[in-house]
C-alpha cells in the first residue's frame, strides 16, 4: 500500500469516528429517571441540613420525591415543578440559586472571574516576535 | 490524665513561643541564631503534643469519665477502634490531632537542616512561623476549646459541668454518651480525619518558608525548590483524605453518594485545587524564572483557605451564621485568618520591590502558556467554590433570607471547569516551552486524537449514549493515549540508543524524571476518576422493593433473594439486619445490609452492603424492616470503582518520587555525559 493510500484510509476512519462521536454528542439524552433524580437534587429537604430531597433518607423527602415523580410522569415541565414547590416553600428551598434577585451576583462573580482571569493571561503575552521553541518535554 | 494533657499543652504553649522567638531571631541574625539554639523548642513542642495526645487516648481508653470530652463522646461499649477515633470525633479533641501534627511537620522540618554547619536562615525563620501557627493552636486547646476540662456535676450519663482547672473535685458520670453514632458506623472514620489532617496542615510548610523569605527579602527559587517535596507530602495526604472522605460517605450514607457539595467538603477541596495550582505554578517558576509573585500569592492563599476551611467546619457558622458565636472558638478562627490575611499580605506588598517582574511569556502557545491556563482554572474553581459556599452565610447575615446554594449551582461551574482542566491536563505536558508551533502540536496529538475517537465511538456503539459521559470518555481516553503516546516515544528513543528492548525501557525513562512521570501518573488517576463519576452517575440504577423471606427480585442482571432478617444485639448498639443472596451466574454472594440503632438517638443508622465487581457495584440499602419483612433500596452503580482508583492513582502519582528509585546509569550513559 503506498504512503498516499495509508493517509487516505486513515483520515477517513478518523473522520467516521469521529463522526460516529460527535453524533453521539448532539443526540445523547438523559431518561426520565434523571429527570425526577436531577429535579429532586434542585429541591432542599426542608428538615435537613443542606441535603436535597433526593438524597436524603428521611420521610419528608421521599414524599416530596414522590411529587417529583408524579408530577415528571404528568408530563409536567421542570419549571411548572419547581414553581410548585416554590409556591408552597418560598425560594429558599431552592438549591438552584436563579439567575435573578439576591442570587444574581452570585452567577455572576465568576464570570467576572473568567474576565479578569483571560485579561491578566493576556497581559503577559510579550509583544516582540517570540523565540525559536525549546526541545520537547 | 486531665491534669497531664493539660501539662502537655502548656508545654507545647511555651516551646512553640520560644520557637517563634529564637527562629524569627535566627531569621535576621543569623550567626546568633541556629539549629542548636531551636534544637530544645523544638523537642519541647513535639513532646509537649505528643503527651497531649497520649493522655487524651488513654482517658478514652481506660473510660475516664472525669475527663468531660471522654464522658461526651466515648462509653464503655463504644468498640476499641472508636474510642481511638473518638479522639478526633469532636472539635475539642480534634484540635489536639491538628496540633500534634503541626508539631510532628515542625520537628521533621527542624530535622531536615539540623546537621548543617553553616547558619540557614531562611529555615530559622519558616520554623519560627510554624511555632506562632502552633502557638495559636494550643493557645486555643488551653482556653476556648480545652479537651481535657474535667467533669464537675453529672446527671449520670455524660457529663453536665465542665471545669477547666484540672484539680477542681471531680464527678464521674456512669456512663459515657458515646461517640456520634454516624462516626462510629465504619472503621475508614479512623483513617480519614488523620489523613485529612497530614494534609492539611502539612501547607503550612511551604507558607511558612514563603513567609520566611519575604520576612528576609530573599524572594528567589530557594524557598520553593526547598518546600517542593513537604508540598508533594501534604498534597498527596489531602487527596488521599479527600478520596478516603467520598469513600466512607458511599459506605456509610446509605445512597450511594460520595461528594454533596457541602461546606464541610467544599473546605478541604478549596485548598486542594489551590494547592494543585501551586504545585504547578512552583514547578514553572524553578524551571523557567517566572510567575514568582503568584506563588507566593497562591501559597498564601493555600494556608488562608485550609484556616478558612476550619473556620467553616469548627465554628457551626454552617448551621446558622448566627449560631457561631454560641461558641468563642468561631470567633478566634475568624481573627486568626483576618490575621493572616493582613499580616502575609501586607509582608507581601512591603516587599513587592524584591520580588523581580516577571519576564512576559514568549508566547501563549507554549508550556508556559498552558500552565497559565492550568493555573486560572484551578484558582477560578477555587473562587467558584469558595463563592458558592460563603454567599449563603453573607447573604443570611446581611439580609436574614436563606438562600440555597447546593449541587446544581456547583455542578453547573464544576462541569466545564472540569472538562477544560482535562484538556489542559491532555496537552499542556506535551506542548514545548518557550513556543510551539501548530505542526509540532497537531503532530503529537494526532493519533492520541484517533485512539481517544475509537474509543469514545466503540463506547457509543455498545449502547452508552449519554452525553457527559461520551465527552468524559473522549477527553479522558485523549488524555491517557496522550501519555501513553509520550512514554512510547520517549522509551524508543532511549532504547534505540541504549540498545536495549522498547517495554522495559518505559520503567527506566519514567524513573529517570520522576517529577515529571509522577504527575503523568497523578493525571491519569484524576481523568479515571473524572471518568468513573460520569459513568457511574449517569447509568445508575435504583429500584425499591418490599420483600418477604424467600422472594426473589431480578435487578440489573442479578438474582437478589431476601433469605430471611436478623437482629442481634451488640454491646454499643442493636443491628437489624437482612441476609441478601445475590446470583449472577453461577457466581453467589451473601450480602447483610443493616440499621443499627444506638441509645443515643431515636434515628435508625443505615449500613448500606456493597458487592463491588469489575462491571460495577450493587448496593443494597435496607429502608425499612418489620416482623413481616423489609423494604430494600438497590442501586447498580457500574464502574463506580474508577473514582476510587482515579482517587489513589492521583495520590500515587505524588508519591511516585519516593516509590522508585532512580535508575542506575550504565557505563554508557556515564560515558556519554
Amino acid at each position: 500500500m503506498s504512503e498516499q493510500v495509508r493517509k487516505w484510509i486513515a483520515g477517513v476512519v478518523t473522520v467516521a469516528l469521529a463522526a460516529v462521536v460527535v453524533t453521539g454528542l448532539i443526540i445523547g439524552e438523559d431518561s426520565e429517571q434523571d429527570r425526577v433524580r436531577a429535579l429532586g437534587t434542585r429541591i432542599k429537604c426542608p428538615v435537613c441540613q443542606g441535603e436535597s430531597i433526593a438524597e436524603s433518607p428521611s420521610e419528608t423527602a421521599t414524599a416530596m420525591m414522590d411529587i417529583v415523580g408524579e408530577r415528571v410522569a404528568a408530563g409536567q415541565s421542570d419549571d411548572q415543578i419547581i414553581d410548585y414547590f416554590t409556591e408552597r416553600y418560598g425560594d429558599g428551598i431552592l438549591l438552584d440559586p436563579p439567575f435573578a434577585g439576591r442570587t444574581l451576583l452570585l452567577w455572576l462573580l465568576p464570570l467576572f472571574a473568567v474576565a479578569g482571569g483571560v485579561w491578566m493571561i493576556l497581559g503577559r503575552r510579550r509583544t516582540t516576535a517570540p523565540s525559536p521553541e525549546e526541545s520537547t518535554i | 490524665m486531665a491534669a497531664l494533657g493539660l501539662l502537655g499543652v502548656v508545654v507545647s504553649i511555651v516551646s512553640a513561643a520560644v520557637l517563634t522567638v529564637r527562629g524569627l531571631y535566627g531569621a535576621f541574625r543569623p550567626e546568633r541564631g541556629g539549629a542548636g539554639s531551636l534544637r530544645w523548642p523544638v523537642i519541647g513542642l513535639l513532646a509537649g503534643g505528643v503527651l497531649a495526645m497520649v493522655a487524651l487516648e488513654a482517658a478514652l481508653l481506660a473510660d475516664d469519665f472525669t475527663v468531660a470530652y471522654v464522658a461526651n463522646n466515648s462509653a464503655t461499649t463504644t468498640p476499641f477502634l472508636y474510642k481511638v477515633a473518638s479522639a478526633w470525633a469532636a472539635l475539642e479533641g480534634s484540635l489536639v490531632l491538628w496540633g500534634l501534627v503541626l508539631a510532628g511537620f515542625t520537628f521533621l522540618v527542624w530535622l531536615g537542616s539540623a546537621r548543617r554547619a553553616d547558619p540557614d536562615p531562611l529555615w530559622s525563620g519558616a520554623l519560627g512561623i510554624m511555632g506562632l501557627v502552633t502557638v495559636f493552636f494550643y493557645v486555643l486547646m488551653a482556653t476556648v476549646s480545652n479537651p481535657f476540662e474535667v467533669c464537675t456535676a453529672t446527671q449520670g450519663i455524660g457529663c453536665g459541668l465542665e471545669s477547666a482547672w484540672p484539680f477542681a473535685s471531680t464527678v464521674e458520670p456512669i456512663e459515657g454518651l458515646g461517640p456520634n453514632p454516624l462516626l462510629q458506623n465504619h472503621p475508614l472514620m479512623a483513617v480519614h480525619p488523620p489523613t485529612l489532617y497530614v494534609g492539611y496542615v502539612g501547607l503550612t510548610v511551604p507558607f511558612a518558608f514563603a513567609i520566611s523569605a519575604l520576612l528576609r527579602g530573599e524572594s528567589g527559587d530557594d524557598w520553593l525548590r526547598r518546600t517542593r517535596s513537604w508540598t508533594r507530602i501534604a498534597w498527596l495526604f489531602l487527596t488521599a483524605g479527600i478520596v478516603l472522605g467520598g469513600l466512607w460517605s458511599y459506605e456509610v450514607l446509605g445512597w450511594g453518594g460520595y461528594w454533596a457539595w457541602d461546606p464541610v467538603e467544599n473546605a478541604s477541596f478549596m485548598p486542594w485545587l489551590v494547592a494543585t495550582a501551586f504545585l504547578h505554578s512552583a514547578a514553572v517558576q524553578l524551571r523557567r524564572g517566572v510567575l514568582q509573585a503568584w506563588n507566593f500569592i497562591l501559597v498564601i492563599a493555600t494556608f488562608s483557605l485550609t484556616i478558612l476551611g476550619t473556620f467553616l467546619t469548627r465554628s457551626g457558622v454552617i448551621v446558622s451564621v448566627h449560631s457561631f458565636t454560641q461558641s468563642p472558638i468561631g470567633p478566634a478562627l475568624l481573627w486568626f485568618l483576618m490575621f493572616v490575611l493582613v499580616g502575609s499580605i501586607g509582608l507581601f506588598a512591603m516587599r513587592i520591590h524584591t520580588v523581580s517582574s516577571a519576564p512576559r511569556l514568549d508566547s501563549l502557545a507554549s508550556r508556559e502558556g498552558m500552565f497559565l491556563v492550568n493555573n486560572l482554572l484551578l484558582t477560578l474553581f477555587a473562587f467558584v467554590v469558595l463563592t458558592g459556599t460563603l454567599y449563603p452565610m453573607v447573604i443570611e447575615a446581611i439580609t436574614g433570607d436563606q438562600v440555597g446554594v447546593g449541587r446544581p449551582f456547583f455542578d453547573r461551574m464544576a462541569i466545564p471547569l472540569s472538562f477544560a482542566l482535562i484538556l489542559a491536563m491532555g496537552i499542556g505536558p506535551f506542548t514545548p516551552y518557550r513556543s510551539a508551533r501548530p505542526a509540532v502540536v497537531w503532530q503529537r496529538i494526532r493519533n492520541p486524537l484517533r485512539v481517544a475517537l475509537a474509543a469514545t465511538a466503540v463506547m457509543i456503539l455498545f449502547g452508552y449514549r449519554n452525553g457527559w459521559q461520551i465527552l468524559a470518555v473522549l477527553t479522558g481516553s485523549f488524555v491517557i493515549a496522550l501519555a501513553g503516546r509520550q512514554l512510547w516515544t520517549a522509551a524508543r528513543t532511549s532504547a534505540a540508543k541504549q540498545g536495549r528492548p522498547v517495554l522495559p525501557e518505559t520503567l527506566r525513562v519514567m524513573r529517570r524524571d520522576r517529577p515529571y512521570w509522577g504527575g503523568q501518573i497523578a493525571h491519569v488517576g484524576v481523568v479515571l476518576l473524572a471518568i468513573g463519576i460520569a459513568v457511574s452517575a449517569n447509568n445508575s440504577v435504583e429500584g425499591d422493593f418490599d420483600l418477604v423471606p424467600g422472594d426473589t427480585v431480578q435487578f440489573a442482571g442479578h438474582d437478589i433473594t431476601f433469605v430471611g432478617p436478623f437482629n442481634r444485639q451488640e454491646p454499643n448498639r442493636r443491628v437489624l439486619g437482612a441476609t441478601v443472596e445475590i446470583r449472577r451466574g453461577g457466581d453467589v454472594t451473601t450480602l447483610e445490609p443493616r440499621l443499627n440503632q444506638y441509645p443515643t438517638t431515636t434515628q435508625s443508622i443505615a449500613s448500606p452492603a456493597v458487592r463491588t465487581g469489575l462491571r460495577g457495584d450493587l448496593y443494597l440499602s435496607l429502608a425499612a424492616i418489620d416482623s413481616s419483612g423489609v423494604r430494600l433500596e438497590i442501586f447498580w452503580f457500574p464502574f463506580i470503582w474508577l473514582v476510587w482508583v482515579g482517587g489513589f492513582l492521583a495520590a500515587l502519582g505524588a508519591a511516585w518520587g519516593w516509590l522508585v528509585p532512580a535508575p542506575r546509569r550504565t557505563a554508557k550513559e556515564v560515558v556519554r555525559e
